[in-house]
């Protein structure tokens, strides 16, 4: 059996995984099964899919990058203070993206220039970028950002209703929200970018072997600020659109969402030790994760329970993997 | 004795019978038959994948066997884990060293059979019986160092003290020397012949078939995880081992030289020097040539070679290419002008071994393959990669395969065509046969020939005298980070290479002592 047979059974495995979810949720919750809670769960799914396409390209390269879910924080209290102050909704979300970018630089920078563990500047970065965010904004959400400051987040393309007799609209269709596709997009160019270009090539060896890399000619540290720099602009991209689906820039938003991204990007077969993940497992990754909170939220399993039950998943899926990698 | 003793053969401390061992449909042995005596060294010699390692463990406990039996001392014994070897007195050496670095010399020496006086570890007691072990094999080490700071060589002494305190009666060494210097390896091998005088049976597995001329008794060949002959090394000779290892008559080790070196210069070097490492250093390279680094290990003949590759900072010195100065930063700037290195470690240094064979050979130059916007033409790439497969005659089922699953001779030919799709006019060769079965050098050795045959200049690193006698053009002779002599290599013996390696210009009537390579 080759790699990539192994690569397709892996990923099989994952996708039957969410499959059987699926079933099982259907049978159990009658709401589950509809176009409305699937658009519900996809757009829940969107930030984890965001910050876990940023977690593959760091974990491919044999990184780690625990600041997102702060970095996702700061970058949307900036765009939402921005607003705040007089600045049109566009150029705000891209100075957020920026902020978020700039945080990743930095991550970089450490990794690269200053020889510091993955895990440390990225754990620095974590405690930096929260307390920047609540310093900011006085540990206080800023709301009343106006209606055009929620269409990122709220609006939906091929939306369809109908007035009905009595006047009131009716939802024909509730439309493919804007972050679903962009996630979508998102994925698309990080699958391309990952296995068409050289510069995803550069990536995977990069994690497989460093020194190899370097020893072909590879700019390791490039390649290694790229991946930071593009895991922290997502962690932007996710902070804007969570506050405008929210129409509030929240500085406790995305407490412990690194981890989802990473534990997404593992159930999804990336391995921490670098040099192999696919994005596609990643979403497939982040999907077992959303459809498992949205049906034990409608089976009445409380939230402590979902904790034990991802825990438990995230064992469970790693092992297969160690399994089927042993030998 | 008695007359009754010595005309019965005397026991044999080990004797294996019919061994099978099945790893799902893959039969890694079948039918193998092995007998130590006590002091005997008794080399087990055959290709990679012949089944040497799956024979040592099963020996060492790591696996059971399917079928077969073991005796020690005449008893049929079961050895089902490495305890239980151990307790029957035998021990493995590992080719890479199972010491824990940040531990000191004793401590890792009783590691998991401390001392103990009460619930703590007795020091005193595990200090002394590692000076005493240590003694026993004539090194000076300090039983307190911390094992990371010892050389490879001073480690594997430590690794004998350390089987020597289980009180071994079977040592297994497995590739003992190949990490070694020849002044490091002459030791290794007296400590071997003082155990033998000591009646320990020794099962040494090597690749340098030369260097088994010193202390070896008998040969046991395998094929293909089959027994094929055990032969008395006194009545048998190195060709004849290696016709039945291979399973044909392989008439020369080398193979004869087509390339015709030329007079123009390709690469000259001048007052290359890193402070404290080497240096400084001059030297030309021709087109078209191969140029040897002998010396021993630590002489800075790596180190130099990783310099001009700016793999490692230069303080000072020059390097032209075709009369051109270059400005050598990193790997990068030696690869766009041209020079490669193929590394000592392949999988630590050469390869990305979790990716393909075709991703491999096509990393150092993915520009070519690409569009402006970066993205790669997988079509080229392949139809690339399988050129290179079928020009180097790389045994793998597929481009697809991951580089990892490939043996080493067939890892080492990615390496070097990764180097000449990048079409690198200079390569430097580390080391290049190193943990590569003897069929496969040759096919090694004739490759680096061809690319000399087309102008390419080559640097070959080696602590492999007969290697270097056999392939290259010049010698350049290192010894403590100085360039001690260039020779002509068909003016020169390798009795002359050592003495510049080791001692200096003297009488070349006056070999050195230290050689142990130079019977070949």
């Amino acid at each position: 059996m080759n790699d990539r047979q192994k690569d397709l059974i892996q990923k099989f495995a994952a996708l039957a995984g969410l499959l059987l979810l699926v079933i099982v949720f259907s049978l159990t919750s009658s709401a589950f099964f509809s176009v409305g809670n699937a658009m519900t769960v996809s757009l829940q799914v969107t930030s984890i899919v965001y910050l876990g396409i940023g977690a593959t390209f760091v974990i491919l390269t044999g990184g780690i990058d625990l600041s997102v879910g702060s970095v996702l924080a700061l970058s949307g209290v900036v765009a939402g203070m921005l607003v705040k102050g007089g600045m049109p909704v566009a150029p705000a979300f891209v100075l957020g993206i920026g902020v978020g970018a700039l945080c990743g630089a930095v991550n970089g920078l450490c990794v690269t220039r200053l020889k510091l563990p993955p895990f440390i500047a990225t754990l620095g970065m974590m405690l930096v970028a929260r307390g920047v965010a609540l310093q900011l904004t006085d540990a206080r959400a800023i709301s009343g950002l106006g209606e055009a400051f929620g269409t990122l987040g709220n609006g939906a393309l091929w939306r369809i209703e109908e007035i009905d007799a009595q006047g009131f609209p009716d939802v024909v269709f509730p439309g493919i929200p804007y972050p679903v596709l962009l996630m979508v997009a998102l994925a698309i160019v990080a699958t391309l970018l990952l296995r068409r270009t050289t510069l995803g090539r550069h990536i995977h060896a990069v994690g497989s072997n460093g020194e190899a890399a370097r020893l072909s000619g590879v700019d390791v540290n490039r390649v290694t600020m790229f991946a930071y720099v593009t895991s922290g602009a997502l962690a932007g991209l996710a902070g804007c659109v969570l506050m405008s689906r929210l129409v509030t820039a929240q500085p406790n938003e995305g407490v412990m969402y690194e981890l989802d991204a990473i534990a997404a990007a593992v159930i999804g077969g990336t391995s921490l030790i670098g040099g192999v993940g696919t994005i596609s497992g990643t979403l497939i990754g982040a999907f077992v994760i959303g459809v498992l909170r949205n049906g034990l939220n409608m089976n009445g399993v409380s939230s402590f329970t979902q904790q034990i039950i991802i825990g438990g998943v995230i064992l469970v899926t790693v092992w297969i993997d160690q399994l089927r990698n042993r030998r | 004795m008695t007359a009754a003793l010595s005309a019965d053969p005397p026991m044999p401390l080990l004797r294996m019978q019919g061994v099978s061992k099945r790893f799902d449909n893959v039969v890694a042995l079948s039918g193998v038959a092995l007998e130590v005596r006590r002091g005997e060294v008794h080399a087990i010699c055959g290709e990679n994948g012949a089944g040497k390692s799956t024979l040592m463990k099963i020996l060492s406990g790591v696996y059971t066997p399917d079928e077969g039996e073991i005796c020690i001392d005449g008893a049929p014994v079961r050895i089902a884990g490495l305890q239980q070897a151990q307790a029957l007195g035998i021990v493995m050496i590992h080719q890479e060293l199972n010491l824990v670095p940040h531990l000191s010399v004793a401590e890792n020496i009783w590691l998991g059979r401390e001392p103990r006086r009460g619930w703590f570890v007795d020091r005193e007691r595990q200090r002394e019986g590692a000076r005493a072990c240590l003694r026993r094999l004539g090194v000076d080490v300090d039983p307190d160092a911390q094992v990371s700071t010892l050389s490879i060589a001073q480690q594997q002494m430590v690794e004998i003290a350390k089987a020597l305190s289980m009180q071994a009666r079977l040592l297994i060494m497995d590739e003992p020397t190949s990490s070694l210097g020849e002044a490091d390896a002459t030791r290794m091998l007296r400590v071997v012949q003082d155990l033998k005088r000591e009646g320990v049976g020794i099962l040494y597995i090597s690749h340098r078939l030369d260097e088994l001329d010193h202390i070896v008794d008998r040969v046991t060949v395998l094929r293909d995880g089959r027994y094929i002959a055990t032969l008395d090394w006194k009545r048998t000779s190195i060709a004849e081992i290696v016709g039945l290892m291979v399973g044909r008559e392989l008439n020369q080790q080398f193979p004869p030289a087509t390339r015709q070196p030329g007079a123009q210069l390709l690469l000259k070097v001048r007052g290359l020097q890193r402070d404290g490492v080497f240096g400084p250093v001059d030297f030309e390279l021709r087109r078209g040539e191969i140029l040897g680094f002998a010396g021993l290990v630590g002489a800075g003949r790596t180190e130099v070679a990783r310099a001009i590759f700016g793999a490692d900072p230069l303080d000072a010195g020059r390097i032209e290419l075709d009369g051109q100065a270059l400005d050598i930063r990193s790997p990068r700037d030696a690869i766009a002008a041209g020079i490669a290195y193929v590394s000592e470690d392949r999988k630590a240094h050469g390869l990305a071994v979790k990716m393909s064979v075709a991703h491999n050979i096509t990393l150092a130059n993915l520009g070519v393959l690409s569009s402006r916007l970066g993205f790669i033409d997988a079509a080229r790439e392949r139809e690339t990669a399988e050129t290179y497969i079928r020009r180097l005659g790389i045994r793998t089922p597929s481009p697809e395969q991951v580089a990892r699953l490939l043996s080493g001779g067939n890892q080492q030919k990615i390496v070097i065509a990764k180097w000449l799709f990048r079409q690198a006019r200079i390569i430097l060769f580390d080391e290049p046969t190193r943990g590569i079965d003897v069929g496969a050098r040759y096919a090694i050795y004739e490759l680096m020939d061809q690319l000399a045959a087309t102008g390419i200049g080559i640097i070959m690193i080696s602590s492999d005298l007969p290697e270097i006698m056999g392939l290259t053009d010049r010698v350049a002779v290192f010894r403590q980070g100085q360039l001690a002599a260039m020779l002509e290599t068909r003016h020169c013996s390798q009795q002359h290479v050592m003495h510049h390696a080791s001692v200096g210009p003297a009488e070349p009537s006056e070999p050195p002592r230290v050689a142990l390579a130079t019977l070949s």
